[in-house]
């Protein structure tokens, strides 16, 4: 394996971030192409986590651009500060002409920066996160695309902004709707899928140190085998994280039907998936798998 | 589609000496070249197949199957009295093979009927039909997603003014109110639809992404609710559970009792003025023609639109003479084809007026 990559594994470890070869690789060139990243997969599987554990590992800031419905560019990119321009309008109208005054109102000092524009204007490269870019409107995403390929933003008052120096790129998208194809194109693109079951078993181990080996293997397994069920909403990474710690808070040992039917709303969030595993038993699902 | 930055960065990378390590240059030539979960999934395999001597046997073994398919002679052999005569053939029977003649490699794919898909085909069939979907869904959206901007609301840009010392920067939109599609389809995985039943559950599992509420249901001799099924985000999934969950699926066809399921079962939740519902069969009722004829005017009275999409109809001569369809046919507000992939891509603006 490529010693750069080792040591990218190795430092997000120390994140309490476990990378596979291929996540690395992507991270690795993600840094060395300086293209954004794409990421997709189910929810819970670590996806936001790997921007945090990206900016820990680069020692720079995480900004992180959260998308809903309805997003626009004041809340994204800058805004107009109208309460400082209109004071300064009044303290020196006196003094200055209009048209002085009107080109001294639309500087960089009266724009209220959002995080696409701080992450372009930041004197140090930070990690930007714009999670969940499916629940943005297409209309954002074709904005998206200008930062994503050059690295610039159009303010129409005040031109073009060029980087100072580029921000590392990572979108989430939980596939709600499909992404335009122009979008997808300008990055590089990682499924992340749920972790094979040794490497749970890691992930808990790491984020629990106390918890019992063998506990921590039947967490997983009942968790994997959940997985396959074709749930409503399987069980994500974090699921499987807070039912260990629950697990250890009720100093269990071994997982029991009892249990199952006292903890399973911290695996399971829905109505039909919690009744389904409610009428199995529990040996049903502790059967190993690989 | 890759495109020369896609070629560039693959070149970048490899300048860099990453081809060097082979795992390194595998993963990151898959970071630059998949742009969809698909492609992610189907990568690794077509990059080994591509530098691997393993797959050369393998691609090897796969030419002499391919090889083996006969061809059917042109002519028509006649023993007659103890000797063999070659008669010409007088007409093709495949309509599609005459309209595209001369056309290229995927017009002619586009025309040619679900069924008579041969082996060699099966796969160059498969990827055109992703494509083409692909291009439907992307056309769905952008005429399904109204622009959010309505008219100026005052009150707001009157409230949002205050904090501007009472002046009116910023206009505030009211929000158009975006119609509900419903639609609902029924598709039939008798026997008899076995060759198209496959192809049109991956059109069905195309147009889930975009209507927000689509409902659907499976049948043969009993009918099966695969909605929740589709959630997955994996399309090999889902159909895997598709395939693990529908009992009935090849087996005969009770077109009027599954639909009288439906409505006992589903009719009150999933049938209002605003659902438009398509089944997909071809019609060749087993059971009860009463029952069909029953349950189908009961939908229509419903519903808003019922429209029928039928395999069968896309044969040359076919006519609606069996006694399930003519019972039903004054029921229907549409009775279209859906053999191959162009009648399946028509049937786009059929709704696009849901």
């Amino acid at each position: 394996m490529n010693k750069e990559i080792q040591g990218l594994i190795a430092d997000f470890y120390e994140q309490d971030y476990i990378l596979n070869q291929a996540l690395a690789t992507s991270v690795f060139l993600l840094n060395n192409l300086e293209k954004p990243l794409l990421l997709e997969g189910d929810p819970g599987v670590g996806k936001t986590m790997l921007a945090s554990a990206l900016a820990a590992h680069l020692k720079t800031d995480l900004i992180r651009l959260q998308c809903y419905e309805g997003l626009d560019v004041g809340t994204t990119i800058y805004e107009w500060n109208y309460q400082k321009q209109l004071l300064h309008i009044k303290l020196f109208e006196q003094e200055k002409d209009k048209r002085t005054l009107g080109e001294e109102i639309f500087g960089m000092e009266y724009v209220l920066k959002r995080p696409l524009l701080r992450s372009i204007t930041a004197e140090k490269p930070v990690v930007l996160l714009i999670d969940e870019i499916d629940r943005a409107d297409e209309e954002f995403e074709a904005f998206l695309l200008e930062l994503l390929s050059d690295f610039q933003i159009s303010i129409p008052e005040l031109g073009t902004i060029k980087a100072v120096t580029k921000p590392m790129v990572i979108l989430t998208s939980n596939r709600t709707r499909e992404l335009s194809d122009a979008l997808r194109r300008r990055c590089l693109y990682h499924w992340v899928d749920f972790p094979s079951k040794a490497m749970e078993i890691d992930i808990i181990a790491r984020k629990l140190p106390d918890i019992d080996e063998q506990l921590a293997a039947q967490v997983v397994t009942f968790i994997h085998n959940l997985r396959k069920s074709s749930l409503k909403k399987p069980p994500g990474i974090a699921e499987s994280l807070d039912w260990a710690k629950t697990l250890l808070l009720l100093n269990a040992e071994n997982i029991t039907d009892e249990i199952v039917q006292n903890t399973v709303g911290s695996v399971l969030k829905h109505k039909d998936d919690i009744e389904f595993v409610r009428n199995k038993s529990v040996q049903e699902f502790l059967i190993p798998i690989d | 589609m890759l495109g020369p930055q896609d070629t560039r960065d693959a070149f970048e990378i490899a300048e860099r000496g990453y081809w060097l390590d082979r795992t390194l240059f595998q993963y990151s030539l898959k970071a630059i070249y998949c742009k969809r979960k698909e492609h992610f999934d189907r990568f690794d395999e077509m990059f080994d197949r591509f530098w691997s001597r393993y797959y050369d046997d393998k691609l090897e073994a796969r030419k002499k199957t391919v090889k083996q398919i006969k061809k059917e002679p042109e002519t028509d052999t006649i023993i007659f009295l103890g000797a063999k005569f070659n008669k010409p053939r007088k007409e093709k029977e495949e309509k599609e093979a005459k309209q595209t003649k001369g056309a290229n490699e995927n017009v002619r794919l586009r025309f040619t009927d679900f069924s008579k898909v041969d082996v060699a085909d099966r796969e160059r069939l498969e990827e055109l039909a992703e494509e083409l979907f692909h291009q439907m869904s992307m056309r769905f959206k952008r005429r399904l997603e109204d622009a959010n901007k309505g008219r100026i609301d005052i009150r707001k840009t009157i409230r949002h003014s205050i904090s501007k010392g009472g002046l009116m920067l910023d206009l505030a939109h009211r929000k158009k109110r975006k119609e509900k599609r419903k639609v609902v389809f029924i598709l039939d995985v008798s026997g008899s639809m076995d060759t198209y039943s496959y192809y049109l559950l991956r059109y069905v599992m195309v147009l889930k992404k975009y209507f927000r509420e689509l409902e659907f249901f499976t049948f043969s001799t009993h009918l099966t609710h695969v909605t929740p099924m589709l959630r997955a985000n994996n399309e090999l999934q889902i159909l895997k559970d598709i395939g693990s969950n529908v009992q009935t699926w090849s087996s005969g066809t009770k077109i009027g009792e599954s639909l009288t399921e439906f409505l006992s079962g589903y009719g009150n939740k999933f049938l209002s003025q605003k659902h438009v519902v398509v089944i997909l069969s071809d019609g060749l009722e087993t059971g009860s023609v009463t029952q069909l004829k029953e349950a189908v005017g009961t939908i229509r009275r419903k519903c808003k639109t019922l429209i029928w999409l039928n395999p069968l109809k896309g044969m040359k001569d076919y006519q609606p003479i069996q006694k399930g369809i003519v019972n039903v046919m004054p029921h229907l507000d549409a009775f279209e084809s859906a053999h191959n992939l162009d009648s399946l891509l028509k049937l786009e603006k059929l709704l696009m007026d849901v």
